[in-house]
């Protein structure tokens, strides 16, 4: 009896050291963006901001072009999202749903592109945004985000159109739908989850990128990680107000994640187990 | 896997609905559908055989555009000498191996490669272990507490990076930093004004523990899919045979979920391998660009000192790297997964 | 309608007016083209912390007044990491006008990217330049810039905390400034008696120049680190010195974080830096805070500076040329060049220093006679790219690396940057 009392609560200890592991960073993040400076440039850190401020938003919010680059990155992210849906919802239905001669090496190509090697890729994309008079404008950074989440996209998809029955479709093909009807009166509202967890990380890869855009744009079409460093080095000692622009970085992707978090797991997991 | 399909099923009914609803009103369109020419059934045939790759041309065109183009841009860059004067005047000037003679006759290169390597095995290890053993501590947790802990775990996984990097900075900040001052209460306290970042080993170690901080949810997550996948039936029969928690992890646990481990520990040694944003943003490479690890060597070397054809090679360099690293991932995949 | 087009015609006659004013007759053929700047933008890089907003508002209303139609467009830009982004620029046709330093102009020029000047000098006032001040602007004779402004680093003091520490008057000799620096520590109040960040190598510069050494000396036909020079040494002993009353952090420089943030929060008692640096009125009044030349050794001489400036230059890529050099005509004109003075900067002309203005500028003049700068060669610019190898340099010995092992390290690497490939 003894040991089980033991057995069943020193799991639910170490959630606890875990718990505290885990969200630490991020509380600490937010928590010190409310905090006053006397708190935040103490020798004993003040744990629970009491006697909190908004001055470090504000102050965050009116460096030079923080809404700007808020829209850019907006831009930028929700176009690449949609536009490899679009083709990823047409690519994943070949490769789940069709036989045909070169569909081993497509798959192929698009799981070895899932790793492809970006970080390092920087200047050729440099060279060729440059070449084609496309810099310091939003485009590059849509086309290439786009082509950063499309291969996962494709792959994450291609595991949830598998997982419809066939059946469903031949069903609705026999009762005189076309193939195309099938698909998009009884496959794609299937997709649901798939769609939305497919979009949610190709939101986070895009809102995230940073080595490229690093290189890519100096005057015109900045994005927000472009602008967090750069505030960062600037306010080096001002934690309160790095803070809190790092909380306005991170906000949009931490809500949008817990928001949608049950169906992008499964749809994360799925894809992953397969792969 | 059984969470996803058993979603699929429970939405069927729905999708019956839209079965008939769409039966209503078919029969026009597929009567209208077949183009009525010479050879009557030549034409859905020739669409029923070109379909897919009309449905693969967008993602076919865009990879081919927007990776492969840059891809050879960068293996040609690298056979070329550009530097500033080059890349203002729009010059090319081949000069054959001689960016990666360069480079493989320089000391700097082999170090850098030497730490990648180090760094990507020490992430990996730990990613995978720690996350194996969340994963299995959520597989033990009363509901409450494994929402409790997968709350947490969402919140460490979707933090963008940079904002995770400048977060860590500030924990391990010389003078105002939580932990400087926990260590100093924990009575090191030599701590108390230490610089981490003054260091190769200790900027490194905020590093790794950033990277692996951010890893292991995902791996934590997929190990307890993967695990609620395994018949119950299977663990009492290894615990009626008397084996213990190790045993059955390694009879039980570890077989079935051999594709998993084998795919994230390829995933995550990929993903580190190439990791940029944390290590340049955390401090640029310093202390005295001891903590490069290729890609920021790459960029160092080839965007701030304007050598981009040197800059080029060694992306090309870690790209082979890589490349042997996925075709060793690829043929393991391969010989398990016939689903393809 | 009518108020229209009486404006117009008067913008019209204004323009010929203008045109009339040219002195050759090339020019007149130009009445035409006002029409062409409809729709024109130039795009000017300005570094942060060089051009005031006044100076910015002036310049662009004298500039679109002279070229109806057009646009500037002042895109501000940040020193850390800037080689690159010149580079890359240059390269795009993306920006018309620069602001270039002066140790890097002629990396710059070297790569091609910068238009040649030497045609427009004349028209751009550069007769009466100062000689010492145009040389960066110049490479193998030809001049691809115009220079523009040049200042000096001078200590700055709070001086509310210099009266508590009981120091009367500031210091004439480096040993005075030790023994009062000594005290400022004890002073309650204080935090930092100075603040001296580990990689302000300006200072260093200027400390070397002091000792009669140079941080890089000519071998032959090429040009080698020198840090492992006596000289050099000796200098960076008395940097040491400086930072151990400092507890700035060793590897950050003087704009990570911005020391020009730091002081006014009131409990730093001096620091070392630039003109723009100083504490704006709305932080901290003028009678709060004062200035003087970094002492020497001996009283009868400060030590010595690093000439610091700044360069415009047009690019060559810029499909604006007339518009870029006009620009330049009007910034680098009498009357813009005088703000430049007047807002503490030492101005290109001699003839428009007693236009100079102020304690700071008062002081750097002074000492910029022990100023020196950097050899004004193409590889140069290389060495200041990040991770720039002076400042590692500074970083590790200040955290206890052995000087002349970590010297000769550097050395390699600086003699390596200065012969690197172009």
């Amino acid at each position: 009896m003894r040991r089980s009392i033991i057995g069943r609560s020193w799991p639910n200890a170490i959630a606890v050291v875990l718990f505290v592991f885990f969200i630490f960073p991020v509380y600490w993040m937010v928590s010190t963006a409310f905090k006053q400076n006397t708190d935040i440039i103490s020798k004993t850190p003040v744990f629970v901001p009491l006697n909190g401020t908004l001055e470090h938003f504000d102050r965050a919010v009116h460096a030079d072009g923080f809404w700007t680059m808020v829209g850019n990155s907006f831009v930028v992210t929700v176009g690449a999202v949609l536009a490899s849906l679009v083709i990823a919802t047409l690519a994943s239905f070949a490769v789940a749903r069709m036989k045909f001669r070169g569909r081993k090496t497509f798959v192929l190509v698009i799981m070895a592109a899932q790793m492809a090697p970006w970080e390092v890729m920087t200047i050729s994309v440099y060279l060729i945004a440059r070449d084609n008079d496309m810099l310091n404008s939003l485009l590059p950074l849509t086309i290439f985000y786009m082509m950063m989440v499309l291969p996962f996209t494709i792959w994450t998809l291609r595991g949830f159109i598998a997982a419809v029955p066939k059946e469903l479709e031949e069903s609705a093909m026999v009762d005189g739908c076309t193939r195309v009807q099938a698909f998009v009166k009884v496959v794609f509202p299937l997709l649901a989850p798939g769609l939305m967890s497919t979009s949610l990380f190709g939101f986070i890869t895009a809102w995230n990128e940073y080595p490229l855009v690093l290189i890519l744009n100096k005057q015109g079409g900045q994005t927000l990680p472009l602008w967090l460093t750069g505030f960062r080095s600037a306010f080096g000692d001002d934690w309160g107000a790095t803070m809190a622009a790092s909380s306005l970085f991170a906000v949009p992707v931490l809500v949008l994640f817990v928001f949608l978090q049950r169906k992008a797991v499964g749809g994360m997991t799925a894809g992953a187990v397969k792969g | 896997m059984a969470v996803h399909s058993e979603r699929v099923q429970t939405r069927s009914p729905e999708s019956g609905k839209a079965d008939m609803a769409a039966t209503e009103q078919i029969a026009p369109p597929t009567a209208g559908g077949t183009p009525t020419n010479g050879r009557p059934t030549a034409g859905p045939r020739l669409l029923t055989r070109i379909a897919p790759y009309l449905l693969l041309l967008p993602a076919v065109l865009a990879t081919l555009f927007l990776l492969g183009y840059p891809l050879l841009k960068t293996v040609l860059v690298s056979f070329q000498n550009l530097n500033s004067r080059q890349l203002v005047q729009h010059l090319t000037e081949w000069n054959g191996f001689e960016n990666y003679t360069d480079q493989l006759s320089n000391g700097e290169f082999w170090h850098t490669t030497g730490r990648s390597v180090a760094f990507t095995v020490v992430n990996v290890v730990l990613i995978m272990v720690g996350g194996t053993l969340v994963g299995l501590l959520l597989n033990r947790l009363g509901k409450w507490m494994r929402l409790f802990l997968s709350a947490s775990l969402i919140l460490a996984w979707a933090m963008p990076i940079v904002a995770s990097t400048t977060v860590y900075t500030w924990l391990f900040d010389q003078k105002y930093g939580v932990v400087n001052w926990l260590l100093d209460k924990l009575g090191f306290h030599g701590m108390l004004d230490y610089n981490w970042f003054s260091d190769q080993y200790s900027t490194f170690f905020v590093i790794i523990l950033l990277i692996v901080w951010g890893s292991i949810p995902f791996v934590a997550f997929n190990m307890y899919a993967g695990l609620t996948t395994i018949p119950t039936e299977l663990y009492e029969a290894a615990r009626m045979d008397g084996a213990g928690s190790l045993k059955i992890f390694s009879s039980v646990i570890f077989p079935s979920l051999k594709p998993f481990f084998l795919a994230t520990t390829f995933l995550e040694v990929i993903w580190v391998f190439k990791a940029f944003t944390q290590v340049f943003a955390m401090n640029m490479g310093g202390p005295q660009r001891l903590t490069e690890t290729l890609p920021v060597y790459a960029f160092i070397e080839g965007v701030s000192n304007n050598h981009y054809g040197t800059g080029s090679a060694i992306a090309v360099l870690t790209i082979l790297m890589l490349g042997a690293l996925m075709a060793y991932y690829f043929r393991i995949i391969l010989k398990q997964e016939d689903e393809l | 309608m009518k108020r229209q087009l009486i404006a117009a015609v008067g913008v019209a006659a204004m323009v010929v007016g203008l045109a009339a004013c040219g002195s050759d007759g090339k020019k007149a053929d130009d009445a035409a083209k006002p029409k062409d700047y409809n729709g024109k933008t130039l795009t000017a890089w300005f570094m942060d912390g060089s051009a005031s907003q006044a100076w910015q508002d002036g310049v662009k209303a004298d500039f679109e007044k002279e070229f109806p139609g057009a646009k500037l467009n002042i895109q501000i830009q940040k020193w850390d990491g800037i080689g690159p982004k010149v580079t890359t620029a240059l390269s795009e046709g993306s920006v018309d006008v620069l602001e270039l330093g002066n140790t890097q102009t002629a990396g710059y020029a070297a790569t091609g990217g910068l238009a040649d000047l030497t045609k427009d000098k004349a028209n751009l006032g550069g007769s009466d330049w100062a000689a010492n001040l145009n040389e960066s602007s110049v490479l193998d004779g030809k001049q691809y810039a115009a220079p523009w402004y040049f200042t000096n680093r001078s200590v700055i003091y709070n001086k509310e905390l210099w009266t508590k520490a009981g120091i009367a008057a500031p210091p004439k000799t480096l040993d005075e400034y030790y023994a009062d620096l000594e005290k400022l520590k004890a002073t309650p109040g204080v935090s930092q008696a100075i603040y001296l960040p580990g990689q302000e190598w300006y200072t260093y510069f200027g400390l070397i120049t002091s000792e009669g050494g140079k941080l890089v000396k000519k071998d032959g036909d090429k040009y080698v680190g020198n840090l492992s020079s006596p000289e050099a040494k000796a200098a960076f002993a008395t940097y040491q010195k400086l930072a151990s009353f400092s507890s700035a952090p060793k590897d950050k420089d003087e704009a990570n974080p911005q020391q020009m943030t730091l002081f006014p929060k009131g409990d730093i008692a001096s620091m070392i830096g630039l003109g723009w640096e100083a504490p704006a009125a709305k932080d901290m009044t003028a009678d709060k805070w004062g200035v003087f030349p970094l002492p020497g050794k001996t009283a009868d001489k400060p030590s010595g500076v690093f000439l610091g400036g700044s360069n415009l230059a047009v690019a060559q890529a810029s499909k604006n040329q007339d518009l870029a050099k006009g620009f330049l005509k009007i910034a680098l004109s009498d009357k813009f060049e005088g703000q430049v003075a007047a807002s503490g900067l030492i101005p290109n002309k001699a003839s428009l220093n007693s236009q100079v203005v102020g304690d700071f500028a008062k002081a750097a003049l002074a000492a910029s006679v022990n100023g020196a700068t950097t050899p004004n060669i193409a590889a140069w610019a290389g060495v200041e790219n990040n991770p720039n190898p002076i400042k590692e340099f500074m970083t590790a010995v200040l955290q206890g690396g052995d000087y002349d092992a970590t010297a000769k390290k550097y050395d390699e690497e600086i003699t390596k940057r200065l012969a690197a490939k172009q």
